[in-house]
């Protein structure tokens, strides 16, 4: 693997695009990169997880509020594509960066989340990023994993889901802080693989922790 | 006297005796109480024309409260209707001697008797001269008895045993509407049942003996018996219409609070985002005025959609967020805050507000991109890192009468006992400030600021 920030692990990324607003979806093809494939384009959720099982796209580029469904909107695209998950990465969208809407999706499944805000240079680097295995943080998502864990690093007894350790948590707050990937490694003297290592791993605790902390924080949020 | 235009409106007043009747009509007519009650009670011994009177006035008029929620139409709020409705009373000189203890005991959740002695007190002997009077009437009562006049006392009886049950159950249904509104107490609510059940069993006593003709027991128990019977299969048919009437009542009272909110959504949307749209519309050759524009609006609505209601006021983390808001309303630069961790506002931090201000200021002057703005407040310190991606300067080549950075960020920091590290390369600046929370590291700050000060 290279340590190069877009270490592009295939020429062509084919990617679905679900979005409810049309608009937004003809603007984000114009803006990705030219060697990421527009492979489909869905509105609702059914559309969506017809179009996932039949195009079997690298990434779903995921709107977390969509039409139809259970009313779930994004996190019933990813239930209905569950047996793809091995093979089809997820990458949140959303206009909006509430805790609810962040953490659900991510617990169900997405392996990164950005805000619709973000250029096309950024969507189209996180796309790569996602593709090649790795998780996607936006400030705002470092934040949340802050907040929901706790800045006290883990004890070595501690279950090892429920804390992030030392490094992670340095990892998260510089994230939080605005630090890309590449400024992260400077920062803390290792290499980028290691920090996407690092992110990898607090994204499994986000997803499969069931820390009493984790569950009291989001259910303040009514999360659950 | 008040002329016909200037009319209070008819309702139950909150200083009353039984029902407040007396006292709303009298606040309607501009009479005095005294003269309504006295003519009440009069009517009442012309043949029970009084009675009947006073029990038609006390269906047919509304209580101060209902009425005010009744006209209250498309409160601002959902909240409205229950804050609004204690102070919506017309506030006369009447009510208000009685109207403050009895306010009082309903937001202390006092039992129901509390309220009545409350009341008692509050109407001067009201209550006394209502008993003197029923203990006169049995007095007349028995010394016509006594003198030979045939009274029907086989009747009258059981009749004042239902009017007397029927009058406090009544009253009951008028104390839970009252106090429901200010709050359920468990006592309350105790008092209530058992005040509800002596009206039933009075009611029911007498309307047996009546019926029953103050015949031997043996009547009596079947009387009750068949009259238990009969009410439970009329419970029995009407069950399911009354259950139905509940939820037709429930869903209109759900589908009102939707409407509710729907109005309050329509007019923020209104005052904000189709103004700012407007705005937009007529200043598109602008781009910055649109960026600047729709930045505002978004910041707005998501302060509106997505605040969090458990959040006191006057945190640090709002500080900051006003102080991103303020840089990206002035420069229309984005400004991205992450907040984690919150305390409460004191002069140290405003000082740390400040200077994260300062520094989103100079980071959106000079810096390109998106400032990155975090917030982390543990038990020890609040730390504030504010990041651009601007081309960098060194600090230590800043000129010396350029105030900004060397005073407004560094020197208010270590004023206030708080530390300033700017860390500038060619991708970007940061700049962290630091500022202890604990009491030691405030005292050791204070000693700290006064070498400072004298620099």
């Amino acid at each position: 693997m290279t340590s190069t920030e877009a270490g592009s692990p295939a020429p062509g990324i084919r990617v679905v695009i679900v979005d409810d607003h049309a608009i937004f979806r003809s603007g984000l093809k114009a803006d990705l990169d030219p060697n990421i494939i527009v492979a489909g384009e869905a509105g609702t959720v059914e559309e969506a997880v017809a179009v996932i099982a039949a195009v079997r796209p690298d990434v779903v580029l995921l709107d977390v509020h969509l039409p139809g469904g259970l009313g779930g909107g994004g996190r019933d695209v990813l239930a209905g594509s569950a047996p793809l998950l091995g093979s089809t990465r997820f990458l949140a969208l959303s206009v909006s960066d509430a805790a609810e809407d962040v953490v659900s999706v991510i617990r169900a499944g997405a392996r990164g989340y950005v805000t619709k805000t973000i250029s096309g240079a950024e969507i189209s680097d996180a796309v790569r990023r996602v593709a090649g295995g790795d998780a996607v943080f936006s400030p705002r998502l470092a934040g949340f994993v802050l907040d929901a864990f706790g800045t006290a690093p883990a004890d070595i007894a501690d279950d090892e889901l429920d804390r992030l350790s030392a490094r992670e948590l340095e990892v998260m707050r510089l994230i939080a802080r605005g630090y890309s990937y590449k400024e992260v490694a400077k920062e803390l003297f290792i290499s980028i693989k290691t920090v996407e290592t690092h992110v990898s791993a607090v994204l499994r605790k986000l997803q499969l922790s069931s820390r009493h902390e984790l569950t009291r924080w989001a259910a303040e949020r009514r999360l659950l | 006297m008040t002329t016909a235009v200037s009319r209070p409106p008819l309702v139950r007043g909150g200083d009353r005796v039984i029902a407040g009747v007396c006292t709303g009509l009298a606040r309607h007519l501009g009479w005095p109480v005294r003269m309504v009650r006295l003519g009440m009670v009069a009517a009442a011994l012309a043949g029970g024309a009084g009675v009947v009177f006073y029990a038609w006035l006390w269906i047919m008029v509304p209580t101060a409260d209902e009425s005010a929620k009744r006209n209250a139409r498309q409160p601002a709020s959902p909240i409205a209707p229950a804050v609004s409705a204690p102070f919506a009373a017309p506030p006369t000189t009447a009510t208000s001697p009685a109207a403050t203890p009895q306010a009082a005991s309903a937001a202390a959740g006092a039992v129901p008797a509390d309220s009545w002695r409350n009341r008692v007190t509050g109407v001067r002997y009201g209550k006394e001269i209502l008993l003197g009077a029923g203990l006169l009437l049995a007095a007349g009562i028995l010394i016509a008895r006594v003198l030979g006049v045939d009274v029907p006392l086989g009747t009258l009886i059981p009749v004042a045993a239902i009017l007397g049950g029927a009058a406090i159950a009544w009253m009951q249904l008028d104390e839970t509407r009252r106090a429901g509104l200010v709050d359920k107490t468990k006592a309350d609510q105790a008092g209530g049942w058992a005040r509800l059940a002596a009206g039933l069993a009075l009611v029911v006593a007498g309307v047996l003996v009546m019926v029953s003709g103050s015949g031997s027991w043996e009547q009596t128990w079947l009387a009750l018996l068949s009259s238990v019977a009969v009410l439970g299969g009329v419970a029995l048919v009407l069950l399911p219409w009354g259950l139905k009437f509940w939820r037709d009542l429930e869903t209109e009272r759900a589908g009102r609070v939707r409407a509710t909110e729907r109005a309050e959504i329509a007019a923020h949307l209104h005052d904000s985002v189709l103004q700012t749209l407007a705005l937009i519309q007529r200043r598109a050759g602008n781009e910055t005025d649109v960026v600047r524009l729709a930045r505002a609006q978004e910041r707005e609505l998501r302060g509106w959609l997505y605040r969090d209601p458990g959040k006191d006021a006057g945190q640090l983390s709002e500080g900051i967020n006003a102080a991103a808001a303020e840089v990206e309303d002035s420069l229309g630069h984005a400004v991205e805050v992450v907040t984690v961790g919150d305390c409460a506002m004191s002069e140290r931090r405003e000082a740390l507000v400040q200077a994260a201000r300062e520094a989103m200021l100079n980071a959106a002057r000079h810096g390109g991109g998106a400032v990155s703005v975090y917030l982390e407040v543990t038990d020890d310190a609040a730390e504030v890192f504010v990041k651009d991606r601007g081309p960098g300067f060194d600090p230590d080549a800043v000129p010396a009468d350029r105030l900004g950075v060397r005073e407004s960020i560094v020197g208010r920091m270590n004023r206030h006992g708080g530390t300033a590290t700017i860390t500038s390369s060619p991708d970007g600046t940061e700049v962290r400030l630091r500022l202890p929370l604990s009491a030691v590291a405030s005292a050791a700050a204070a000693s700290n600021s006064n070498g400072e000060a004298r620099l």
